[in-house]
């Protein structure tokens, strides 16, 4: 946690990868941000989680993989990724195969994490 | 302290995501989709009567809706009430 | 040589797959820049740089990517800049093909 104070900012995840144009804005948003040395966390919840999942494959449909712009986050200093530990287990999702590195929360330790930062972005 | 704001029906999984993290000083305003879950008698009232915080219904967006925003609970609030909201607590976590 | 309508009215290439070192050499020239072996070295990382990530990188992510492929030698801005001069990023990305950057002024 990055703590308040700081005009720390966590961006909340709470959508599919491909259902909505949501989870690619925020991600835009979380790169452009960290370009300019903003860096943020990022937390997934519900189905945000989703966007964690390492078997995307975009080969026949020419869209962009969400996924593998997931895993350059750590190039722009974003390390800091929690999860919805109760999505991930609905979900069966194995973060260990994941994209990138996350640490996974019940959700009083989630609501413990939001009310740390000084601003909550949802996407 | 958050300020959640829900604008998705009681059968979305956003609701449900909003609900497992309602605590006590958080207040919660229904709006859109949102405020069918201000239905007295239904699971998503109920459920919402048994969270924590503070729940609030804009009251246009449930007169649009035909939704009795007078109900046990939940306290009816106007725009201006919206924004008063929006300015005491520091952050928002919207649910849609 | 690609025909105009392959590039956007800012030079970028519309199709990714419509790169080749020749398109390169026609890019770079229209910029410039006459490519050496270090401009190829960056030029085919930016390549595999967006293969991975499907996204063009930022100077940030791009510095330690280098880094990290290339070493700390290379994973330096000023070794980019010498390179790419300007914007290595808007430019490298330009000459190897990539959509244009969208999150780097």
């Amino acid at each position: 946690m990055r703590g308040s104070g700081k005009n720390a900012v966590l961006m909340v995840f709470t959508h599919s990868p491909y259902g909505s144009s949501l989870a690619g804005a925020g991600l835009d948003a979380a790169l452009a941000s960290a370009a300019f040395e903003q860096p943020v966390d990022l937390l997934f919840i519900g189905d945000g989680v989703l966007q964690l999942q390492s078997k995307q494959d975009n080969q026949a449909l020419k869209i962009k993989h969400m996924g593998k712009v997931l895993a350059s986050l750590p190039l722009y200093g974003i390390d800091r990724v929690y999860v919805d530990a109760k999505a991930v287990s609905r979900y069966q999702l194995d973060l260990d195969a994941s994209l990138l590195a996350t640490e996974a929360l019940e959700p009083d330790k989630m609501h413990k994490l939001m009310v740390d930062y000084d601003h909550l972005l949802s996407f | 302290m958050i300020l959640h704001t829900l604008n998705a029906s009681p059968s979305s999984a956003a609701f449900q995501d909003c609900l497992s993290l309602l605590h006590a000083k958080d207040a919660l305003v229904l709006l859109g989709d949102g405020v069918y879950a201000a239905v007295a008698g239904t699971h998503a009232y109920e459920a919402l009567q048994g969270s924590p915080a503070r729940v609030h219904v804009l009251l246009s967006d449930a007169l649009l809706a035909g939704v009795n925003p007078n109900v046990q609970g939940i306290v009816p609030i106007d725009m201006e009430g919206l924004v008063s909201l929006t300015e005491n607590f520091p952050r928002q976590q919207a649910w849609y | 040589m690609l025909h105009r309508s392959a590039f956007d009215n800012e030079g970028f290439l519309r199709e990714l797959s419509d790169w080749s070192p020749t398109v390169a050499e026609q890019l770079a020239d229209a910029e410039g820049i006459a490519l050496t072996e270090a401009h190829w070295e960056i030029l085919y990382l930016l390549r595999t740089y967006y293969d991975e990530y499907n996204s063009t990188p930022a100077m940030r992510s791009l510095v330690k990517y280098c880094a990290s492929k290339l070493g700390a030698d290379k994973g330096k801005s000023v070794y980019l800049l010498s390179l790419f001069p300007g914007s290595p990023v808007k430019l490298g990305s330009k000459i190897a093909g990539l959509p244009k950057p969208h999150n780097c002024l």
